[in-house]
């Protein structure tokens, strides 16, 4: 059975557990192992990370990579946000100057870090490792809706000489393969606003979520399906804000995982969907 | 008095008082005291024949840092010691060596260094209608963005960008997975390392974060 450290990251354990138990439900229908990665922390948050201290930051990235890396496997996340940070930190770690100062601080807490291992996306796990042909073959419940594919920035961080719209169109493929009809936008690729909001929440529903919910109305979007937590979490809570400046939207958004789980033939109450703040249950009933 | 005598001299009259002593090359020695033991230090230096040089004055956002240079037999040594910039108090040794006088007088007048018992507090380089509090070289205190900062400390805190409600830990129980994540803040010896790593790495030092309050140094805008 092949083995993957997951990463979940803070979101998901701490607002969306419904993503962790679907992903535990997919992994275990693909045979696949998840390891836990005992005492992780936050991978540091990308945003943040970058205004605290860089070495600090680093050395948070470092520890939890060291995690993984002991274990002898690669980082998997399911979270872009965490992918920027552990993927920007590996490669800053590739520089032999930057791992020793990192190492030495590690040292002081009994860790090293080698660089051994990698850092990949849910996306690209299943994306090349598992493949669409394979995913195709264990849909049980085709999904009946049109779904929206929200990539999220960071998916599109991308090593030199790498196609930046392998991973993106990964993630489509693996929605397409579910059955579901993919609407697409030209705002797809628009960032949810989850940085700005934090900044200025009015510029940020303007510019970012306001024009992709109208979009996905006009095309008779049912849901969007995201593949990180905090783009999920930015348009469920952001639906909530825009009622402040005269929008309503009532648009599932949930994330890949979920979307498998489902059409897996996992029942939509095994998965805890409640915990969305979109219709996500509502939607998860009528379209399997 | 050779390097290692002076660093002699410095643990034998300062103790814990002494932070580091280190010769950093050939004739000169740097040590960081903490500010309270300034006093016994000049004291003792005056005991060796000291030569009083400059006080350097740096503000690093977070501190000000003073750097007492001194002549000891041809060696120089030099004391650095670092005012909190929410309280930036030292002792005033002009009375045990008075050459420092005009040197305290400008580190206060220019970043805003304070010298208890100071005899003379006058602007030595200012005019003397100067702006009161107002001072030259003083950097804004260096502290992260109010927007990122709550996040910033509560990854330094509990290891992830917020702790885990009760709330959540129900709604995980029910929902069938362990009602704590494998996440550092779920097992204790893991939540120690973080805090460790966070201090080693210069969070405290320059991000200003202090472990003590579970706070970033400063105060919201």
């Amino acid at each position: 059975m092949k083995k993957y450290a997951i990463f979940w990251g803070c979101m998901i354990p701490q607002r969306l557990p419904s993503v962790e138990i679907a992903t535990r439900k997919v992994f275990e229908k693909l045979g696949l192992e998840i390891v836990e990665m005992e005492g992780y922390s936050c991978c540091p948050d990308p945003i943040v990370g970058r205004y605290m201290d860089r070495k600090t930051a680093l050395a948070i990235s470092a520890r939890n990579l060291a995690i993984a890396e002991k274990k002898g496997l690669d980082t998997v996340v399911l979270c872009n946000g965490c992918y920027e940070t552990l993927w920007e930190a590996r490669e800053d770690l590739e520089d032999k100057e930057q791992r020793k100062e990192v190492n030495s601080v590690l040292s002081k807490i009994g860790r090293t870090y080698e660089g051994k291992n990698k850092v990949r996306h849910i996306v690209e796990v299943l994306g090349d490792d598992i493949g669409v042909s394979e995913i195709k073959k264990l849909v049980k419940n085709p999904i009946k809706a049109k779904l929206a594919v929200h990539y999220g920035c960071h998916l599109f961080r991308a090593s030199e000489g790498e196609d930046m719209w392998r991973k993106p169109n990964q993630l489509t493929d693996l929605v397409a393969a579910t059955g579901a009809q993919i609407n697409r936008s030209k705002l797809d690729q628009i960032c949810c606003g989850f940085p700005t909001s934090h900044v200025n929440e009015e510029y940020s529903m303007n510019s970012n979520l306001m024009p992709k919910m109208e979009a996905y109305q006009q095309m008779g979007t049912e849901g969007v399906v995201v593949c990180c937590p905090a783009c999920n979490v930015q348009m469920e809570i952001g639906q909530m804000s825009l009622k402040k400046y005269g929008k309503k939207y009532s648009m599932p958004v949930f994330h890949l995982m979920e979307l498998l789980a489902l059409s897996f033939g996992v029942p939509p109450k095994e998965l805890s969907l409640g915990v969305h703040r979109s219709p996500v249950q509502q939607l998860a009933e009528r379209m399997v | 008095m050779q390097e290692n005598q002076i660093i002699d001299l410095l643990k034998k009259t300062l103790s814990e008082m002494l932070l580091s002593a280190k010769i950093e090359r050939e004739r000169k020695v740097l040590a960081e005291i903490k500010p309270e033991g300034i006093r016994d230090a000049a004291s003792a230096l005056v005991r060796n024949d000291v030569r009083f040089i400059i006080i350097a004055a740096l503000d690093s956002g977070l501190d000000i840092e003073l750097l007492y240079h001194v002549d000891l037999a041809g060696r120089l040594l030099v004391l650095k010691t670092k005012l909190p910039k929410e309280a930036p108090e030292i002792d005033s040794i002009a009375d045990i060596i008075p050459g420092t006088e005009w040197a305290e007088r400008e580190a206060a007048e220019l970043v805003g260094a304070r010298f208890r018992n100071s005899p003379n507090q006058t602007h030595l380089v200012l005019k003397k209608d100067w702006e009161e509090g107002k001072f030259p070289l003083a950097k804004p205190f260096k502290r992260l963005p109010d927007v990122v900062a709550p996040v910033a400390e509560s990854i330094a805190t509990v290891g992830a960008t917020a702790p885990l409600t009760p709330l959540m830990q129900r709604k995980r129980e029910e929902a069938g997975l362990a009602s704590q994540p494998p996440l550092s803040y779920s097992i204790e010896s893991q939540m120690k390392e973080v805090h460790q790593l966070i201090e080693q790495s210069g969070f405290v030092q320059r991000g200003g974060y202090d472990p003590e309050r579970r706070k970033l140094r400063g105060v919201r805008k």
